[in-house]
């Protein structure tokens, strides 16, 4: 119980998470029907892999603008290469969306160009290709099993989503434990003082940019399974900024250096709860982006009003 | 303690958010879904509700119109014009087990997967406005909406009426690739073809519903034909305004008859000043009100029509003052 609060008070969003569920349970206990469980799950699953990637970024001390456009572009090269077989398509989308990460981060790392300007290019820039690509209209799959797969559950549980999951688990790991994530924690907390630690930021910045185009990527070719269609609005023009609230709703600092996946996996959790809920509830459209954006805003000032709290404890 | 007082706060904030939307669910009428074997449920899940008036009306007449019938309730969403978003809202009313599902498509291709993962579940599906593509045809009972190739046909009656039969035309379409433009574009050509041999089509121009590539498109053709053009054929108001605009321009407007698929405000306007000569009303009053009343016949285990029209009048100077100036 005392590792349960404590570990609430570290990462309130899952408390709030639970607050949630539990107030919801209490009016409309069909929320907690199974089949309405997995829906958020396999709904969130798109959003979580581009959060993941950001997450890395934004500890890092950055973020990207692109990712909404990066992953309509990989899910129609997902659709439109499905003649040369589905993992060649795949293999292709990812490497798509790594490149487009690639150019981020060298005008980012090395040209020294804010990364809001960069991202913002490529963000436009991205969309462009996608109009490029599909000729403005619609790709749609010829290939039922990979269709199958997007709609195929693992022991009850959408593919998608233990997909998902299992990066979440890899890029925790990552940060945690690799020295690629020490140096990401590091660079974000204070460049001047990683610099003269000999960290090698530049690289560091570049492969977490890179990181970010790919995990977008894996974010298209799952959104290709799920729709077995790529339209030319995929991804425009507000997937970047949600998945950036994502990762603050979870209590990644938006200026570096703190952070986990396990935080985002709670502010993605919260968001595609959130939204359940209000459908649930036949919340108007407009009511829902109301609160949404309440939320956003409470939370975040909850945990920095917390953390503020844990430094004058801790130090 | 104060942290724990300071995450308390949060809980009862979010008490009070979820207790003043359970109250609005609450008046809107639609919170009991499913939960009475005798009410119909009816989930809709719009294209973008907040992008155009049309959508706006449609939106608002369809729970007016639900409101006034007994014993049905909908569930209201919008895709906000994602068609991930679109996706996922099926598979959420497929859950609350709602009696019939209606969609308005973000993108007929994006949707086939949804309408058939519905179609799975034994909930009926049927398309709202814009079609589904026709491999999802399989998938739904049917379609509600306006019978876009018979405005083509309405605009060919018009313009034939007004050139008396004789004379060259252009045909400024839609976006090539969607039913839309194809449906107002065929209409057209087919019953010119079969009824005035006197009226040749001389240029069939996309213009991707874009005005100001109507206007450029208006002008090379002006280049090329000159004053050979005697009348002009609009896949919408919007179109038409557009090539209005080149014709304006080059000193021509009113000399070349204009007959459009579809009416917008401002088309009610250059008709009031006889720049217009013909256009299909298509109310989003009566788009909702004939889907309502599709999907209330489809929950009821009725038989229906896979094409459920709604009447789209055709509209002219003498008949205006009959119909209100449209508010999109």
């Amino acid at each position: 119980m005392k590792r349960l609060i404590s570990f609430f008070r570290r990462q309130p969003i899952w408390a709030i998470l639970l607050g949630i569920i539990v107030i919801t349970s209490l009016f409309r206990p069909d929320f907690l029907a199974v089949g309405n469980l997995l829906n958020i799950l396999v709904q969130s699953a798109v959003n979580g892999m581009l959060a993941i990637g950001m997450t890395y970024l934004m500890i890092n001390g950055y973020f990207a603008l692109s990712v909404g456009t990066v992953m309509g572009f990989t899910a129609a090269l997902t659709i439109g290469l499905q003649p040369l077989s589905i993992p060649v398509a795949v293999i292709i989308a990812i490497a798509a969306g790594a490149g487009i990460g690639a150019i981020n981060g060298f005008f980012v790392a090395k040209a020294k160009v804010n990364a809001f300007v960069v991202t913002l290019g490529s963000f436009i820039g991205v969309r462009g290709l996608i109009y490029i690509y599909t000729g403005e209209n619609a790709l749609v799959g010829q290939n039922y099993d990979f269709f199958d797969f997007g709609a195929s559950r693992v022991l009850g549980v959408p593919t998608l989503f233990l997909i998902m999951l299992a990066f979440a688990i890899i890029g925790e790991f990552g940060l945690r434990r690799t020295a690629h994530g020490r140096r990401t924690y590091a660079i974000g907390g204070n460049v001047e003082a990683a610099e003269n630690a000999g960290i090698p930021v530049h690289r560091t910045v570049f492969l977490n940019f890179v990181l970010c185009g790919a995990t977008a990527a894996i974010g298209g070719v799952l959104l290709a399974a799920r729709l077995n269609a790529a339209t030319p609005g995929l991804g425009w023009p507000d997937t970047n900024l949600m998945t950036i609230a994502t990762v603050v709703l979870g209590g990644t600092s938006l200026t570096g250096g703190s952070g986990s996946v396990t935080r985002t996996l709670g502010g993605l959790l919260t968001l595609g709860v959130l939204y359940n809920v209000l459908n649930l509830f036949n919340v108007q459209s407009y009511y829902n982006l109301l609160l949404t954006g309440l939320v956003l805003i409470l939370v975040v000032y909850v945990d920095s009003s917390l953390k503020t709290k844990r430094q004058q404890t801790f130090r | 303690m104060r942290k724990i007082s300071a995450l308390l706060t949060t809980v009862i904030l979010m008490v009070a958010l979820v207790g003043v939307v359970f109250a609005g669910g609450q008046q809107e009428g639609g919170m009991e879904a499913a939960a009475d074997d005798d009410t119909i449920v009816i989930g809709h899940t719009a294209n973008n509700v907040g992008i155009d008036s049309y959508q706006t009306t449609h939106d608002r007449v369809w729970r007016e119109t639900v409101a006034a019938m007994d014993g049905v309730e909908t569930v209201q969403l919008d895709a906000g014009g994602d068609v991930a978003l679109q996706l996922s809202q099926v598979e959420d009313l497929i859950q609350q087990n709602v009696d019939v599902i209606a969609i308005w498509p973000v993108n007929g291709d994006a949707l086939v997967p949804g309408a058939r993962r519905a179609q799975e579940a034994g909930i009926p599906v049927i398309i709202v406005n814009s079609l589904i593509a026709e491999e999802g045809y399989e998938f739904v009972e049917g379609f509600a909406g306006p019978n876009t190739y018979q405005q083509g046909v309405n605009g060919a009656i018009a313009m034939i009426e007004a050139l008396d039969g004789e004379g060259q035309v252009v045909d400024l379409m839609g976006l090539p690739g969607y039913v839309t433009a194809i449906n107002r574009s065929g209409g057209f050509h087919d019953h010119i073809e079969e009824n005035a041999p006197g009226i040749e089509i001389i240029a069939t121009e996309p213009t991707d519903w874009n005005r100001a590539k109507a206007t450029e498109v208006m002008e090379n053709l002006l280049v090329r034909f000159g004053d050979e053009i005697d009348g002009v054929y609009v896949a919408d108001d919007n179109v038409g305004i557009g090539a209005l605009n080149a014709m304006r321009e080059a000193g021509v407007a009113g000399d070349i008859v204009m007959t459009s698929a579809c009416m917008f405000g401002e088309g009610y306007d250059a008709m009031e000043e006889g720049l217009l000569y013909s256009s299909n009303y298509q109310s989003p009053a009566e788009d909702a009100i004939n889907a309502v009343e599709m999907a209330v016949a489809v929950a009821n285990g009725e038989e229906v029509e896979f094409w459920n029209y709604f009447e789209t009048p055709i509209v002219t100077m003498d008949n205006m003052d009959e119909f209100e100036r449209p508010n999109f």
